[in-house]
């Protein structure tokens, strides 16, 4: 079935002038193929990626950010709540942070390692008040106040100090309480033993750690205080005081002083000549 | 049109840029007013996109998207009340009381005449007669496609295009 074409109306009619669509209506059609071309059917991951990347990255954003502020402003009001603690009390902080370290080292001055040659002798006035305060030599060291309470508390080594004076001061009997700097921080070391542990942590562990090494500051001014006291009534030097009393005469000064002697050594063997 | 359904956006482009200007003649013929002639043009090509899935090559491109046009102006003329496309069958008296002969010699000369003619020709023809002849003008379907397209048979679309011709080289005829 075919019917030929009337090649002269044909002719006349492709002279015709030929319409147009209006460019809108090209760009409305193209750009409408171009959108549904690029909008394949994707998997459910790239569909769930494309629907919820730009809020995930977003929200993600937001939050690092919020984060990072964050951080970097406790770290700045961290080191302002630091920076006068460690000037307030500079020299026990580094005592109490160099702890650790000493702690393994064998030329460490600590009275732990001295061994007692005598009995321990009787402690006169000041130490002897101290040791009331304090343990008694037998008693376990677990058994002192815990550590970090701010307070000044003697450590259980403190009545071997005597031998640590003794051999200092050439083989001479010396009571005193421990009270030198090199015995008085390891006491400080014993009572915070965690404090190097906490003085990174928070501003308010800082602050009272801080606050701790104000009063072991104050403990050993008081320590230093107590020291020259301590040493003059040491009884050696209480018994040569008497012997110059009777040298010169002071009989009954020296008797005097020898009942008071005894009554305060009463165990203390009172040497040939005295008796 | 299989490999912009595969997401060639550019293989639609090339489809469009060949047969844009046809089709839109063809829907502007039809309907006479551009800014309808517009408007069914370019739901014809959102037809067009929102098929390239389900498309299926039965036929040729061009045989398909008359088909759509065809469609939609039935949807048209529907929709405007114009019923004549259906119901508009000459008989085969009318085609012979048409009187035959040349085109006018003065007319093939002035060509310009001769188009004003002819469209205002066009524009008086029956709705099914005038599209069987922009079929075959416009698209070069064969009586065939044509029919396969407007869905009707062979003979229908052969005697529409028969009379449409006669009638239009009747018209050039008798106002020489």
């Amino acid at each position: 079935m075919t019917e030929p074409r009337d090649e002269e109306l044909s002719r006349i009619y492709r002279d015709a002038e030929g319409p147009r669509p209006a460019q809108r209506v090209d760009d409305n059609i193209l750009a409408a193929s171009q959108r549904v071309a690029g909008a394949r059917p994707r998997p459910a991951g790239v569909r769930f990626a494309r629907r919820w990347g730009t809020p995930f990255a977003l929200a993600a954003t937001v939050v690092v950010t919020f984060t990072l502020t964050l951080m970097v402003f406790e770290r700045e009001s961290g080191l302002d709540k630091m920076a006068p603690a460690a000037t307030r009390a500079d020299r026990p902080a580094k005592v109490l942070q160099a702890e650790p370290k000493r702690a393994g080292q064998p030329e460490m001055e600590s009275p732990a390692v001295l061994q007692p040659i005598q009995p321990a002798p009787p402690v006169p006035q000041v130490a002897a008040q101290r040791d009331r305060v304090q343990q008694r030599p037998g008693e376990s060291a677990a058994a002192s106040k815990p550590p970090g309470t701010g307070q000044f508390a003697p450590a259980p080594e403190a009545p071997r100090a005597p031998e640590a004076l003794r051999r200092s001061e050439g083989a001479a009997p010396a009571p005193a309480a421990p009270a030198s700097d090199s015995q008085s921080a390891p006491e400080l070391r014993q009572q915070t033993p965690q404090a190097p542990a906490a003085a990174p942590a928070a501003g308010a562990l800082s602050e009272s750690a801080a606050a701790l090494q104000g009063a072991s500051v104050a403990a050993l001014a008081a320590n230093r205080l107590a020291v020259p006291e301590a040493k003059e009534r040491t009884p050696e030097k209480w018994l040569e005081d008497i012997r110059k009393l009777k040298t010169e005469g002071k009989a009954t000064e020296a008797e005097r002083e020898l009942a008071e002697f005894r009554k305060r050594h009463p165990e203390y063997r009172l040497p040939e000549d005295l008796r | 049109m299989l490999r912009y359904g595969k997401g060639d956006a550019r293989a639609f482009e090339l489809l469009y840029r060949r047969h844009r200007l046809p089709l839109y003649r063809f829907l502007l013929r039809q309907v006479g007013n551009a800014a309808t002639a517009e408007e069914l043009f370019q739901d014809l090509w959102m037809r067009v996109v929102n098929s390239r899935r389900s498309y299926e090559v039965r036929a040729k491109f061009t045989s398909w998207v008359y088909a759509i046009a065809h469609n939609r102006l039935m949807d048209f003329y529907r929709a405007s009340g114009r019923a004549s496309f259906l119901s508009h069958e000459e008989s085969e008296s009318v085609l012979e009381g048409l009187p035959a002969g040349e085109i006018a010699a003065d007319l093939r000369l002035d060509r310009k005449r001769a188009v004003e003619r002819l469209l205002a020709a066009l524009a008086g023809l029956p709705d099914a007669q005038r599209e069987a002849f922009l079929l075959q003008q416009e698209s070069e379907l064969s009586i065939e496609e044509i029919a396969a397209a407007t869905g009707v048979s062979g003979e229908t679309a052969k005697s529409r295009l028969r009379y449409a011709v006669a009638k239009l080289r009747a018209s050039l005829r008798k106002e020489s």
